[in-house]
């Protein structure tokens, strides 16, 4: 039985026109991500992770190649399918949280309901649920700036499931936290993944990596393999450090 | 997304940004309160001006005065009309036969001949002396003119006059030193004026005649012609004017200097002056003045309103500006919107929604003010007119703002529709950001 994707990116180019030059962002990417799987992105800063995730979101548009995620075709989407795509399919969780400061966590969380036309009873129901799924049952009222930034992480995270998507792309999601709320965000990703998520997390905290099941290498906007990744990144160590010296 | 939804979340951002919209909004209501007051004064002018129109004389009447022929054509039509007399081919008089060619035309009720006398008269009451306009109509009671009395009887007849409200007010002390106090009018009803008649003889000598007369009625006061004029029957008139030249007027051959046609209803008015003018005559009816004045009325309502939509305007330049601004600081959460599955069209609707939520807030805010202005507005001008005409006299106007229902409604259409013009462009902005540009928007 062959192996089924959720995610599959075929020469996937993304590149930058900057004045006369060009930014080559993803060079030629080609990828397939299991169902189920959860995979982590590492790279150094500006090695294209979160282009990869954004363009599998499909939150931009490529330069050139095909993504696939399930059966549908995101690079050709017409707007209001790839709408329709962001809200249903995909669960994107940001570094910076993105909450709406002036409302409280349920209905951040509902938030994305207000474009799928459900119900009110349902609104509140499914938030308080999944409120209660990442421990802030007791946090629905409160504003974003009376909550932790792990907190509020969870009420993001609690966001992303609103409409049950079959996957959850987060973008350094604990980039803004302290290490042990950081952990604990990891570990939420961790049960969604045994819940029957496909977690795709693009990070810089290789603690991410013990609940992984896969992990892809990004160099200069090209994957690399594991051996590739750890010359290179000992090199570039090895100059910082004769430059320093 | 449903219309529900997206008025709710239109009205959330609205509310979150309270203190901005209010002020955004400021601009819509003074251009919109602008807008309903000029407009609502115009319409009260309007009004007033056309009811006083009215009052002046009711518009069941029309003036016919002799017509100037312009061509061959009517100079035949005198050769008719003239009953075979001495021919002015360049004047269609107003004889006898003219008359009954008038008569004949439906709706016309009646048709009362007038003459000026046409010599100089001094009004003598004891030691006071006046003047006045002698008007000789060809009817026993100036009922038929739509006049009324507000004292006395209006009946014309032999040795009587009718005098208007005004005539009392003429008289004057031709002996009195500067500093006398000004002469209290006299109450005329049933006294006897006399009529100083006075004509140059073919010698050079000043020959006058005095006739007495009973006053037996005093007109209502109706701000027009009849208020300085003082009614006689037409023969009188005629024969003064007879016994000034010397000479028998053969109507046939000179004709009325005027007459007055009397419709049946306002409505048949214009048509009756239309064939009037048809036979070759002048016809002049108070209603083509209500036509004219109207029309004026429009174009000052249409200035005005163009200053308020001015007003409006440079309140559509604060409504796009904040909207603008609104954008820029809620770029991340447009790419939130989008991220979470908000269409292009969603977006649009969102900020469109909130430019036109603002033009509707300030535009329901400017028509009340507006309103309340137009009513205090009133009020104020009235008491101003009624404190004016109590020392000078004249009609109470009936208001000096006239709100017609359309306006409110239309108002507070137009500062939506600027409203949502204004945030036009801002909203397509917004609409069209990339998802990812905008998440990434510092
Ligand atoms: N809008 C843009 N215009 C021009 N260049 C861009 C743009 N967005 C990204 N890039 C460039 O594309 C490359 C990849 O950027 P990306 O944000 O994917 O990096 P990243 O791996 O997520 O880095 P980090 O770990 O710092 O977040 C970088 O060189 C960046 O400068
Ligand atoms: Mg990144």
């Amino acid at each position: 039985m062959p192996k089924e994707f959720a995610v599959e990116l075929q020469d996937l180019r993304k590149v930058y026109p900057m004045g006369d030059t060009e930014v080559v962002a993803l060079d030629n990417v080609n990828l397939q991500i299991e169902k189920g799987s959860f995979t982590v992105v590492m790279g150094p800063s500006g090695s294209g992770k979160s282009t990869l995730l954004y363009l599998i979101g499909g939150l931009d548009w490529p330069t050139s190649g095909m993504i696939k995620v399930w059966d549908a075709v995101v690079d050709r989407m017409d707007e209001n399918t790839l709408a329709n795509f962001r809200r249903n399919r995909v669960g994107f969780i940001f570094q910076s949280f993105n909450l709406l400061a002036t409302m409280p966590a349920d209905e951040n969380v509902a938030f994305p309901m207000r474009f799928s036309g459900a119900k009110p009873a349902e609104r509140v129901m499914r938030s308080r649920a999944l409120l209660e799924q990442v421990g802030l049952g007791d946090r629905a009222l409160h504003k974003p700036t009376e909550l932790s930034g792990g907190q509020q992480q969870r009420v993001a995270i609690a966001r992303a499931l609103i409409h049950d998507p079959p996957l959850i792309l987060a973008d350094e999601p604990t980039g803004n936290l302290d290490s042990t709320s950081g952990y604990s965000i990891m570990q939420l990703l961790s049960e969604l993944h045994k819940t029957g998520k496909t977690v795709l997390v693009v990070t810089h905290d290789s603690r991410m990596q013990q609940f992984a099941t896969n992990t892809i290498y990004l160099l200069d906007g090209r994957i690399v393999t594991p051996e590739e990744f750890k010359n290179a990144t000992d090199v570039s160590r090895l100059e910082k450090q004769t430059q320093e010296g | 997304m449903r219309f529900f939804d997206l008025v709710g979340l239109i009205l959330y951002n609205l509310n979150r940004r309270k203190g901005r919209v209010a002020l955004t909004a400021v601009g819509v209501i003074i251009g919109t309160a602008a807008v309903v007051v000029l407009v609502s004064l115009a319409a009260g002018l309007q009004k007033n001006a056309t009811s006083q129109l009215y009052g002046i004389s009711d518009l069941t009447n029309i003036e016919v005065y002799p017509g100037y022929s312009m061509g061959d054509s009517q100079g035949m039509a005198v050769a008719v009309g003239g009953g075979g007399g001495k021919q002015m081919p360049d004047m269609q008089l107003l004889t006898p036969s003219t008359i009954s060619d008038i008569e004949a035309i439906p709706g016309v009720k009646q048709v009362i001949p007038q003459d000026y006398l046409q010599l100089g008269i001094d009004m003598v009451y004891g030691k006071l002396h006046s003047y006045g306009n002698v008007i000789g109509l060809d009817t026993d009671d100036l009922s038929n003119m739509g006049l009324t009395a507000s004292q006395g009887v209006t009946s014309l007849a032999k040795g009587t006059i009718v005098i208007g409200s005004w005539v009392t007010r003429n008289f004057y002390d031709p002996k009195a030193r500067p500093n006398d106090p000004p002469v209290e009018p006299p109450d005329l009803l049933g006294q006897s004026v006399k009529f100083v008649l006075s004509k140059w003889s073919a010698d050079g000598v000043e020959v006058k005649k005095t006739v007495t007369l009973k006053v037996v009625g005093v007109l209502n006061e109706t701000r027009g012609m009849s208020d300085g004029s003082i009614y006689l029957p037409l023969s009188e008139v005629t024969a003064w004017n007879e016994w000034s030249r010397g000479t028998r007027i053969n109507r046939n051959k000179e004709g009325y200097s005027m007459l007055n046609v009397r419709a049946e209803s306002v409505d048949v008015t214009t048509d009756i002056a239309d064939a009037i003018n048809a036979l070759g005559y002048q016809a002049n009816t108070p209603q083509s003045y209500v036509e004219g004045i109207n029309s004026f009325f429009m174009v000052l309502q249409v200035i005005f309103g163009g200053v308020g939509a001015i007003a409006l305007l440079v309140a559509a330049i604060g409504i796009a500006n904040t909207m603008t601004m609104a954008i820029l600081e809620r770029t991340r959460e447009i790419g939130l919107m989008k991220a979470v599955g908000a269409t292009n069209k969603d977006v649009l609707s969102i900020f469109l929604g909130e430019a036109a939520g603002i033009g509707f807030l300030g535009g329901l805010g400017g028509v009340l003010i507006g309103w309340g202005g137009s009513a205090i507005l009133n009020v104020v001008a009235l008491s101003y007119y009624a404190s004016q005409v109590s020392q000078q006299g004249g009609l109470v106007p009936s208001m000096a703002t006239s709100t017609p229902f359309w306006l409110p409604v239309f108002a507070l259409g137009f500062a939506t529709v600027i409203g949502l013009l204004s945030g036009l462009y801002p909203a397509l902005h917004a609409a069209s950001l990339v998802p990812v540009n905008a998440l990434k928007y510092e």
